[in-house]
């Protein structure tokens, strides 16, 4: 054997004996802060942008229509109101983070160099999903201290809210990822936030407590799992809410593990994706 | 991994008898990783298929690449190679066959064998956010190899990127894009390199600053396996060359030997005086061909009627003296990989 070659085959042998020595998480936390980094680039349209049309919502139903209100659901109008636009934010964010940044890896083919380095398809998954739900909490956080400024009193239960908003996040990332990993084009990706995420959260009361609502639509609502996510967050922040707190951990939960699961077997089968 | 679980040794002698007793090529393949001492193939590729749909981007592959080696998979454009190096590098994992980097199942042991691999796609990417700078950072870590800053910008200098290393890779020149890519690939410092058509829609500058960067990690004991439908890539660079079309290899020689065994010699030689074609049959050659009165060019087919001894150009003149026949100038070539090429495909009855 030439000495070329008895180098070549050292370096595979000393290469392959580093690459079994790690677990590949290390790689997963630069892919996380990678992703955090690639929002944090575009701080305007990732973060300011989403706070800014949410602070549009307060003023024109909060003050215009909220003033008229002297309550809602058992809480000031303000109150009620807060946590609503907090998870349609979280929802969004987390959505609209995993979908566009792994889309656009896609159509950019920077996608190839994730997908063949060592990073597990679970690595991979968590990596995004982690990334998506700092924005969410992030644009909601930001929200809540904005609101908070304007006099509202949502503490009633900050562990349990905090809790609930990590699940419904993730299983939006997630459901993010999933939808990026199929889609061919933009439009497939905006179908999600455009067609599901806006009208199902603004019927799934964020802007009025479904006691409002006719008989036979309180019925109809309770089979919008919008409602529930929407419910959950208020009965953290303020201790009241449409339907009970056990529903809507069981929902949020049961989205959150379809999710999980449909990103991982799309991920695994690599359709629009390794071919 | 079963076949490099022992260190077999056998003689050259009886692995050609072994590979005659099993006959196939499948099995010469496996019989020649085992008789390379001490160690397995970089790249092993065995019985490789890959259909999308009703096309067979790959049949039945079978392919060894020796470690250290720069090795050209050459073919036309749809031959199969972007395809086999989409399922050696685990980008496409769903293909019948088995594949092997330094021993290690490019899906059972994936962590691995990724790790030994650097690839420099066939596509142009980039990284719409970020900077080279930043872009190198990340794709080290994604191998988790922890990213080395004084490493990143030895890197950015050496590939000329460093004056746009903070600009969206996105606004990047094709050229410096392509060097990123390339960058990115050996940022984890490889065992093994894929390069898939490298200087597709490159300069020439930039191409030969590539290729010593080929032969340089050669050098450093990395494995180069490259896909090109430049046969003169293929000339310059390879030790070994594969020939592939219709998703099938049609022939895997060394470089030297391939242009032994195909290429055809020529002499051009221009007389004194014009020449009578009665002497054709004394300079005895496979081919002759008047190009003027007084140029001829002979030509001698590897295998053919006129023994080599007969080939060499000092037997040539001395026929032509012989003939009566005063030589004044002289040139002489062999077949270009391209002719070699042509022919290959012609016999099997593809198309170029």
């Amino acid at each position: 054997m030439s000495s070329g070659s008895q180098l070549a085959t050292e370096r595979i042998r000393r290469t392959a004996e580093a690459a079994k020595g790690s677990s590949g998480w290390y790689a997963a936390w630069i892919l996380f802060r990678r992703e955090i980094k690639r929002f944090m680039v575009i701080l305007g349209q990732s973060v300011v942008s989403p706070v800014i049309t949410t602070m549009l919502y307060f003023l024109v139903f909060g003050f215009s229509l909220g003033s008229r209100l002297d309550e809602m659901g058992g809480v000031s109008y303000m109150d009620f109101l807060t946590p609503g636009l907090m998870m349609m934010s979280l929802i969004n964010n987390s959505f609209i983070n995993s979908a566009f940044s792994f889309f656009l890896t896609k159509v950019h083919g920077s996608v190839v160099d994730v997908l063949v380095s060592p990073l597990s398809n679970l690595q991979i998954m968590v990596a995004y999903t982690a990334a998506s739900l700092v924005r969410g909490l992030m644009t909601s956080v930001i929200i809540w201290g904005i609101a908070a400024a304007f006099g509202a009193n949502t503490l009633y239960d900050p562990l349990l809210t905090i809790v609930f908003m990590v699940v419904v996040s993730c299983a939006f990332s997630l459901f993010g990822l999933a939808t990026a990993v199929v889609s061919k084009e933009f439009e497939h990706v905006n179908l999600v936030p455009n067609f599901v995420v806006v009208p199902f959260t603004f019927l799934g009361g964020v802007f009025y407590s479904i006691s409002l609502l006719p008989e036979m639509w309180q019925t109809v609502a309770l089979f919008n799992p919008f409602l529930y996510m929407v419910n959950g967050i208020r009965y953290g922040m303020t201790g009241v809410g449409d339907v009970g707190i056990v529903s809507c951990f069981l929902v949020s939960g049961v989205f959150f593990l379809l999710s999980a699961g449909l990103a991982l077997t799309l991920l695994k089968s690599g359709k629009n994706l390794r071919n | 991994m079963s076949i490099c679980l022992g260190q077999i040794e056998i003689g050259r002698g009886v692995k050609s008898d072994l590979a005659s007793i099993l006959h196939g090529e499948r099995w010469e393949a496996l019989v020649w990783s085992m008789t390379e001492k001490g160690g397995c193939s970089a790249l092993s590729l065995r019985g490789v298929s890959k259909r999308y749909g009703k096309l067979t981007a790959l049949d039945t592959v079978d392919l060894q690449v020796k470690p250290g080696e720069i090795f050209a998979l050459l073919g036309p454009n749809g031959a199969g190679k972007t395809t086999a190096i989409g399922c050696a590098s685990g980008l496409i994992q769903d293909f019948e066959g088995q594949i092997e980097i330094g021993g290690y199942d490019v899906r059972k042991d994936y962590r691995v064998t990724r790790r030994l691999v650097g690839l420099v796609p066939q596509e142009l990417n980039f990284d719409g956010f970020f900077g080279a700078r930043e872009a190198l950072f990340f794709q080290s870590g994604y191998y988790g190899v922890k990213p080395d800053r004084a490493k990143i910008e030895g890197m950015l200098r050496k590939f000329s990127l460093y004056d746009k290393a903070d600009t969206n890779t996105r606004r990047l020149s094709g050229g410096m894009k392509r060097r990123l890519m390339v960058c990115k690939a050996l940022m984890h410092d490889p065992a093994v390199l894929f390069l898939d058509e490298p200087t597709a829609g490159v300069d020439v500058e930039l191409r030969e600053d590539l290729w010593k960067v080929v032969r340089g990690l050669r050098d450093e004991g990395v494995t180069i396996v490259l896909t090109t439908h430049y046969l003169e890539e293929a000339e310059q660079l390879a030790d070994r060359i594969g020939i592939i079309n219709g998703g099938k290899i049609l022939r895997v020689q060394p470089r030297e030997e391939l242009m032994l065994e195909l290429g055809k010699r020529w002499v051009e030689l221009s007389f004194a005086s014009d020449v009578d074609r009665s002497v054709f049959a004394e300079l005895r050659a496979d081919r002759i061909e008047q190009l003027n009165g007084r140029v001829l060019r002979i030509e001698y087919d590897p295998g053919g009627a006129i023994s080599q001894e007969e080939h060499a150009v000092g037997a040539i003149l001395d026929r032509a003296r012989a003939c009566g026949l005063v030589v004044v100038d002289i040139r002489a070539g062999r077949s270009s990989l391209e002719d070699i090429f042509k022919d290959l495909l012609r016999d099997k009855g593809g198309v170029v």
